[in-house]
């Protein structure tokens, strides 16, 4: 083992050494061959998500919708797209929710493990960029995770941008997902260099509300997560811009909506209760 | 040359400098040629009658076919050339089919005499389109019918009700609550002038139809030479028994 | 090299119920394509006449073009039958003709006829792409049709289908209530279908005539 810390291996937790891989593929080329013989695989919730982040002057904001959907269908109206990686980095997800959790989680623990092992030092943002990356560059884009990552360390505010293949990018404010090109008109429009927070938190969060009404894919409320030097606001449902519109007032199930068609009564006389058997033993 | 209705007798398209189309008058007038047919129109339903001239004895009576069904809500008796009543009888009896498989609904009397007045004007077209009864005809239909029908209710109605109308071979047509076409067109009309009233029952006016057919008729009416229809409010043609019992009534 | 389809999906609900002396034919107004929207208020419902509404899901070009001849044919009946427009039961079967007329390549459009039959009574009928129909009391077609369409059988249908023998499938609910409820079915749909959105036409028809109102749904 060549990057553990203590009895841990954190390496093969993320993927790092090649002998001991998170994903058993052992039935990949078996499942691939069914699959071309006309097998359906099971669909996976997928987020068509609108996310993105700025650097501002002191600090970084990052944003998310909370739609999460299933082909047509909306599973999840308020789910969570900013994943904890360390307590001075978050990371927007979009993609495959499976993947996106996953992948994050690993780096979270693996950032946790890397902390234990150096004196409780302030993480990186590179650092978990570069896990992430190599993580993703490694299953060569079938691990689906769209990342916005953002954090606060030693050298200041960090944005990145990660693809599904493991290519990322620097950048003063960033989008991702299938909303990333409503949110982008706003940032186009509105981005100034050194914004204060306030500023910075209405662009991040209107960048957002594009996605959510333009973008099919996005909708429901607008999480922020802000980075500073002094630590991290996470503003979950900073926004809900979209109420119900209409609840009927008299919404009922009527009295034997399911029939009864058939009804047998069983009387339990022919059960033998044992007198003076021995209790269960429950717990130690 | 000898007369000036002889220039403009030709051409079924040329009008006399008087106005007139005397291709379609001398349609007209084969009309009067023809034996005398009678329908009347009662809230029960509409009765059909008409003179069958059987010129031998040796004719087999029942193959002289004068009221024809177009649909099983509508009838029609003719008067003039009976041959070219068949062309005319048959466009109908398509578009009321026409009209049942596109709306499911049986098609409204109206509808299918104008349908049959379209057609009787088409002999001045010159027949190459590609309009499949079009047929560039030559001369006008010589016959004129009378249509029995029953419409469906109108909106806001509660009732359905029964219908008369009579076409021409000028394309014309009007609603009647009685009418007389045929030879014995003009005294007929007169007799059922006479006695329609309005509020008449089916058997009244199947003895009405019979009896001015009878004052108009040169033999005497026997179950052989007169047909009888009814369309109430579904189209029947009455059997020779039936013909008979209406015949006792007289 | 992907090849060009002559079809779109654009989304897009449709709702009719039809009660004793009403019918109410409603539909969302989002236009959409893929995952974007084109329009939040383009109509999916044309009135044909005071006694029948048509509404249509599907493809919006094919849509726009049945709605056409539809409307046309609507006028020239009317001027071939003494000025009297089609009865709902006759535009009907006249819709299904003009469905089938196209059966190998058909009109994209999942479609929903509603009205006043001759006596009065309300009428639905749902089609099929190729102009397979039947008239029912209720009926939902469309993206949020799976969303809906069991609320209808559970709100609408006393009994259930398993009952035998059958029980009528007449809406005894009155219009007040009729409308309500179409409201919060696409209220939920709007929740969870994301084609279906931003606003509602509600289209009711009674002896009074044809009336129209419009309610906002979401956004996103």
């Amino acid at each position: 083992m060549s990057s553990s810390y203590g009895d841990i291996n954190v390496s093969g937790g993320i993927g790092l050494d090649s002998e001991s891989a998170p994903f058993n593929l052992e039935l990949a080329r078996r499942n691939s061959m069914i699959e071309r013989q006309g097998m359906k695989l099971p669909r996976y919730l997928k987020t068509g998500t609108t996310i993105c982040g700025v650097v501002y002057a002191n600090g970084v904001v990052l944003g998310a919708d909370t739609r999460s959907t299933n082909g047509d269908t909306v599973a999840d109206k308020n789910c969570e797209k900013i994943h904890y990686i360390a307590p001075n980095i978050y990371c927007c997800g979009a993609g495959t929710a499976a993947d996106t959790e996953a992948t994050t989680n690993m780096v979270a623990s693996a950032l946790n493990m890397h902390r234990y092992g150096t004196n409780g030092r302030t993480s990186r943002v590179i650092t978990a960029l570069t896990m992430l990356k190599s993580h993703l560059f490694k299953y060569q884009g079938n691990v689906s995770a769209a990342l916005v990552l953002g954090g606060f360390d030693i050298n200041g505010p960090h944005l990145f941008t990660v693809y599904p293949h493991g290519s990322s990018d620097s950048l003063p404010y960033a989008t991702m997902g299938s909303g990333s090109l409503a949110a982008m008109s706003i940032f186009e429009a509105g981005y100034k260099e050194n914004m204060t927070k306030e500023e910075a938190m209405k662009l991040v969060a209107d960048a957002i509300k594009s996605g959510v009404f333009n973008d099919l894919g996005s909708g429901s409320n607008v999480d922020l997560c802000i980075i500073t030097k002094e630590g991290k606001e996470y503003l979950r449902n900073y926004e809900c811009p979209n109420p119900r519109p209409y609840a009927s007032q008299s919404f009922s199930f009527a009295k034997g909506t399911t029939p009864v068609l058939r009804s047998t009564m069983l009387t339990l006389k022919d059960v033998v209760v044992e007198e003076g058997a021995d209790a269960m033993e429950v717990g130690a | 040359m000898f007369q000036t209705r002889n220039e403009y007798d030709r051409g079924v398209n040329t009008f006399s400098p008087e106005g007139r189309l005397f291709q379609v008058e001398y349609a007209m007038e084969a009309i009067k040629l023809g034996s005398t047919a009678v329908g009347i129109c009662t809230p029960e339903g509409v009765v059909l009658a008409v003179e069958k001239r059987i010129t031998s004895p040796l004719m087999v009576a029942s193959s002289v076919e004068k009221i024809m069904e177009i649909d099983s809500h509508i009838g029609a008796a003719m008067s003039g050339l009976t041959a070219d009543a068949r062309t005319l009888v048959e466009h109908a009896r398509v578009e009321c089919q026409n009209h049942g498989f596109t709306y499911n609904e049986s098609i409204p009397v109206l509808s299918v005499t104008q349908s049959i007045c379209d057609m009787a004007l088409r002999f001045g077209e010159t027949g190459d389109d590609d309009d499949d009864d079009a047929g560039g005809m030559s001369r006008p239909f010589g016959v004129a019918l009378l249509l029995a029908g029953w419409d469906p209710a109108e909106d806001g109605e509660e009732k359905t009700k029964p219908a008369l109308y009579h076409t021409d071979p000028s394309g014309t047509f009007v609603k009647y609550d009685a009418k007389a076409i045929g030879s014995g067109a003009d005294s007929a009309q007169t007799q059922l002038q006479e006695n329609f009233k309005s509020d008449m029952t089916l058997v009244e006016a199947e003895t009405l139809a019979l009896s001015t057919l009878k004052a108009v008729m040169e033999e005497k009416v026997t179950s052989t030479n007169v047909e009888i229809a009814c369309v109430a409010p579904k189209y029947k043609l009455y059997t020779v028994e039936q013909v008979e019992a209406v015949l006792a009534r007289l | 090299m992907s090849t060009w389809s002559p079809y779109d999906m654009n989304g897009g609900t449709c709702v009719a119920v039809a009660g004793a002396d009403y019918c109410i034919v409603a539909a969302d107004t989002r236009l959409s394509t893929g995952f974007s929207i084109l329009t939040r208020e383009h109509t999916k419902v044309v009135t044909l006449s005071d006694a029948c509404v048509l509404a249509s899901a599907g493809f919006e070009g094919d849509r726009k073009q049945l709605h056409k001849v539809l409307g046309m044919r609507q006028q020239v009946f009317a001027h071939n039958h003494g000025g009297k427009p089609m009865s709902c039961p006759a535009m009907a079967q006249m819709l299904s003709n003009t469905l089938y007329f196209k059966r190998f390549f058909p009109y994209y459009t999942f479609n929903l006829l509603g009205g006043l039959d001759k006596s009065g009574k309300g009428a639905v009928y749902t089609y099929d792409a190729i102009g397979s129909y039947e008239r029912t009391g209720y009926a939902c077609q469309g993206s949020g049709q799976a969303l809906i369409m069991p609320v209808l059988d559970n709100q609408l249908k006393s009994a259930s289908p398993l009952l035998y023998p059958p029980v009528s499938s007449a809406t005894p609910l009155t219009e007040a209530q009729a409308v309500d409820l179409v409201k919060d079915c696409f209220a939920t749909a709007g929740e969870r279908d994301i084609y279906t959105g931003d606003a509602v036409e509600i289209v009711v028809i009674n002896r009074n005539g044809v009336r129209r109102e419009t309610m906002p749904l979401k956004l996103d």
